[in-house]
């Protein structure tokens, strides 16, 4: 009988995490309607994967059209279409469920020392939202995808093809999702820790779901809002946003982007938490600045709320209200920074293990910063007068997107790779992967930066020479970039088969997760372990009471006939 | 007599007892500190605030200008 | 949910047999679910308030004057005091759900059901209220103009708001019945008193806006 010696600083003790419900037999309540949170996170994972890989079909459709400065690929009605598309998937059908839904389920849970999340039961009602408005949004082509851009602003929108409408359906519903989840994910961190778990004991990623399932729950229903809104005007016609009819499409704005900011966080603070994870784990190191790090994730969350504005400097904002909004988004450049700055003092002096996530999170360290870096110069209001609607902002969006979500996803998917499937992952694969990512990505999305400046326009299909050179550069990157991602998916599945047995913990990690079998059995632990430290403490003893038991097997789990399930 | 008037009476008498339950109700839940307690001293004290609202309507103070 | 009791495991260090476990996992339980629905209720304030911000701006920043002139006349304002009735109803109804409430947790099932009957009967009436008003507004119809678009919205999403709660309501009165709660377990109950009072606050904000404003 394990008990936490005198004085030592415990959390609440949650008997809730007690029970081990028996495990469902049908291959429908298996695979299909889950209630277990890591075939949940799967089922995400492969959803999300599969619309990335359509939505990035969809890119180099845009890619190709702009190799020549009147590309004949597509019409420009079409190619308006294209480009909206591919920028909504990505954003909503794509990293939001990947980062939160997919990642969030399967590895929090299991980092906190639970069982499931809260609400396992909503949490299968919001999966299925997912695939329903994927399935709603891409269909959106068969009758005219919505075609002005992601941000669809009014009077454009108003007038666009019934895909708009559809639009406005297909995100509002995965947005309930969203909120959702980001409640089931409060509940579950706040409450079910393990004993001993207290919040500054609690996995870097862990932080991170928190501080982002916190923006999603509250930042998610203004932009059902909008989208009612514009749903209501385009269908009804009740006046909001037409300036005919007494509107303003401004309003628009504001009530998007007091969404779409948050959103950009609601990307990032997650795949922050994942590099907190692979960074110390290969340098044998103890993360530093943990309490920076986590203090941090909530001080992005919250000025995350504020800086809406700073996407609308030249829809006519009064310069007094320019300036606050520009001070505060350079100011959320303090609390990135300091993760900056703790991550590579991390890495320094530390015993380097060079995988395949230790690849993509350094790599993160670099293109995310640069990201950074065009996000300040878009800060400055007289500079985003000149950058605003130009390749800046592309480039500007996609290092912090893919140089920064996407790569970070890959750090986490290869970092938890053996976790989920039992099986490595074959190295060589993975660095043939990072490079021509890294690589390809920065041929591709630097060049954006100057064609910006030098005044190519952002969502044209057509564009005036002079631009050519650099535009056919980045298409032949991002030719390459697709490539490499079909390495990681030959990779995937070849691992399946010849993948080494990983066992319980290939890379000597510490988080919770690690200390039991890969993949982990439905109950996850068989008893709670207690909780005394951070798990960041590499060279001392691992800071938590029970493992064994946790990992054990000795003893039957219950089954549907040994515990009838009681009543209210 | 006007429908207007009567309308303003009966909101007036309505939201005095309303008002003076709601605080009622109020102070009994006063000394409690569970989370849904703390949610209900909230309400119940906007409620009370809405009825103040009522009358501040019935005295002719809100809207200003007349309604 | 399936409860099986682990039968070693972390110990406090102090006995206790299985219905005091139980009770300890219900609690904890109760706590989450409190919780998620506070949450829940969180950001539905937060979609009421961008219907709010649009139904400000449009009305301070946008509009040249308000009420809007349209077709060459301003329209009127709305009735104030037939909604200052249709308000008290509301309020009314808030109070009395509180004291059902507090009846059911004393045991006193005929009060509960008296003040629970009254809740759902005030609600309706709201509703019924906001139909007439509805019905008599001369603020030129839901896609006239801004005026409507934002009335009728900001009311109708509050409406269907009430609706959903007078159901929500019943549901409850109707498994109070059938026994489904005591007087140790009402968590529904709690979360149904919470939702009344939420979506009665939201219409203390919506009378203050488009009558009182």
């Amino acid at each position: 009988m394990a008990t936490l010696a005198p004085g030592v600083k415990t959390g609440p003790y949650h008997a809730v995490l007690d029970h081990i419900h028996p495990e469902p037999t049908s291959f429908i309540r298996k695979y299909i309607f889950s209630i277990d949170h890591k075939v949940i996170g799967y089922q995400y994972m492969i959803t999300g994967g599969l619309f990335f890989l359509i939505a990035g079909l969809l890119a180099e459709l845009i890619r190709t059209q702009l190799l020549s400065p009147n590309g004949a690929i597509v019409s420009a009605a079409t190619y308006n279409q294209i480009y909206s598309m591919h920028g909504s998937a990505m954003v909503w059908m794509v990293i939001i469920p990947l980062v939160t839904g997919g990642f969030g389920n399967f590895v929090m849970p299991l980092q906190i020392g639970a069982r499931d999340v809260a609400f396992p039961w909503l949490n299968l009602a919001a999966f299925w939202m997912f695939p329903v408005a994927g399935v709603i949004l891409f269909s959106s082509f068969l009758w005219g995808a919505p075609d002005a851009g992601w941000t669809e602003y009014p009077p454009v929108s108003l007038q666009g093809p019934p895909g708009t409408s559809m639009w406005c359906v297909a995100i509002f519903l995965i947005g309930i999702s969203s909120t959702l989840t980001g409640i089931n994910f409060i509940v579950t961190i706040y409450k079910m820790r393990a004993p001993g778990m207290t919040l500054t004991r609690m996995p870097l990623f862990v932080w991170g779901q928190f501080g982002t399932a916190g923006l999603s729950f509250i930042a998610t229903t203004a932009l059902a809002g909008a989208l009612l809104a514009l749903f209501l005007e385009r269908t009804f016609g009740v006046p909001f946003y037409d300036p005919k009819h007494g509107g303003s499409p401004v309003l628009w704005q504001h009530m998007f982007w007091f969404y779409s900011h948050p959103a950009v966080y609601i990307m990032i603070l997650p795949v922050f938490g994942i590099i907190s994870e692979v960074l110390p784990t290969f340098s044998r190191k103890p993360v530093f600045g943990y309490k920076m790090i986590a203090f941090s994730t909530v001080a992005i969350a919250l000025l995350g709320f504020s800086v809406w504005a700073h996407h609308m400097f030249t829809s006519g904002m009064v310069p007094w209200l320019q300036l606050p909004f520009m001070i505060i988004t350079m100011v959320i450049a303090v609390p990135t920074g300091i993760k900056i700055f703790s991550w590579m003092a991390t890495l320094w002096g530390g015993s380097i293990h060079w995988t395949t996530p230790m690849l993509f999170a350094t790599g993160f360290l670099i293109t995310f910063t640069c990201g950074g870096l065009t996000g300040f110069f878009l800060a400055a209001v007289p500079l985003d007068y000149h950058e605003h609607g130009t390749y800046f902002v592309v480039a500007h969006l996609h290092y912090v997107l893919y140089g920064g979500s996407v790569m970070g996803l890959f750090a986490g998917i290869y970092y938890w790779w053996p976790k989920m499937t039992g099986r490595m992952y074959n190295e060589v694969l993975g660095y043939w992967h990072f490079w021509l990512t890294f690589i390809a990505f920065n041929g591709t999305f630097m060049p954006m930066h100057w064609l910006g400046l030098l005044g190519m326009p952002r969502r044209v299909a057509l564009y005036d020479p002079q631009f050519q050179f650099w535009n056919v550069f980045a298409t032949i990157s991002s030719y390459v970039l697709a490539a490499s991602v079909l390495i990681f998916l030959y990779n995937f599945a070849t691992s399946f088969r010849s993948g080494k047995i990983a066992g319980p913990n290939p890379w000597g990690a510490r988080t919770l997760e690690w200390m039991i079998s890969s993949p982990p059995p439905y109950y996850n632990y068989k008893k709670i372990p207690a909780v005394l430290a951070t798990p960041y403490d590499f060279g001392n003893p691992l800071p938590y009471i029970g493992l064994e038991a946790a990992a054990g097997a000795e003893e039957a789990t219950p089954t549907a006939a040994s515990h009838p399930v009681p009543t209210h | 007599m006007d429908l207007a008037v009567i309308e303003k009476v009966v909101a007036t008498l309505g939201a005095i007892v309303v008002f003076v339950f709601a605080l009622i109700g109020l102070r009994g839940e006063w000394p409690k500190n569970g989370l849904d307690d703390i949610v209900t001293k909230l309400l119940l004290g906007l409620m009370a605030f809405g009825c103040l609202l009522v009358l501040l309507a019935t005295a002719g103070l809100l809207p200003r200008g007349g309604a | 949910m399936s409860v099986s009791i682990a039968k070693q495991g972390y110990s406090l260090g102090h006995g206790h047999d299985e219905d005091a476990h139980e009770q300890v996992i219900y609690q904890e339980t109760r706590d989450m679910r409190l919780l998620g629905f506070v949450l829940f209720l969180c950001s539905d304030v937060v979609l009421f308030s961008a219907f709010i911000f649009a139904y400000i701006y449009l009305r301070t920043t946008v509009a040249p004057s308000w009420p809007p002139i349209v077709g060459g006349h301003q329209l009127p304002r709305l009735d104030t005091a037939f909604a200052a009735v249709n308000s008290v109803v509301l309020f009314g109804s808030g109070v009395t759900m509180h004291y059902a409430l507090e009846n059911f947790k004393h045991a006193n099932l005929r009060r509960y059901n008296v003040f629970m009957g009254f809740t759902i009967l005030l609600g309706a009436m709201f509703l019924g209220g906001q139909g007439y008003e509805y019905a008599h507004a001369q603020i030129g119809g839901w896609s006239g103009n801004i005026f409507g678009a934002s009335f009728f919205t900001l009311t109708g999403m509050h409406g269907f708001h009430v609706f959903a709660g007078v159901i929500y309501l019943l549901v409850l009165w109707y498994q109070t019945q059938r026994g489904v709660y005591t007087q140790e377990r009402y968590f529904g109950l709690t979360a149904g008193t919470l939702y009344w009072h939420f979506v009665d606050v939201i219409w203390v904000g919506l009378f203050f806006l488009f009558y009182l404003w």
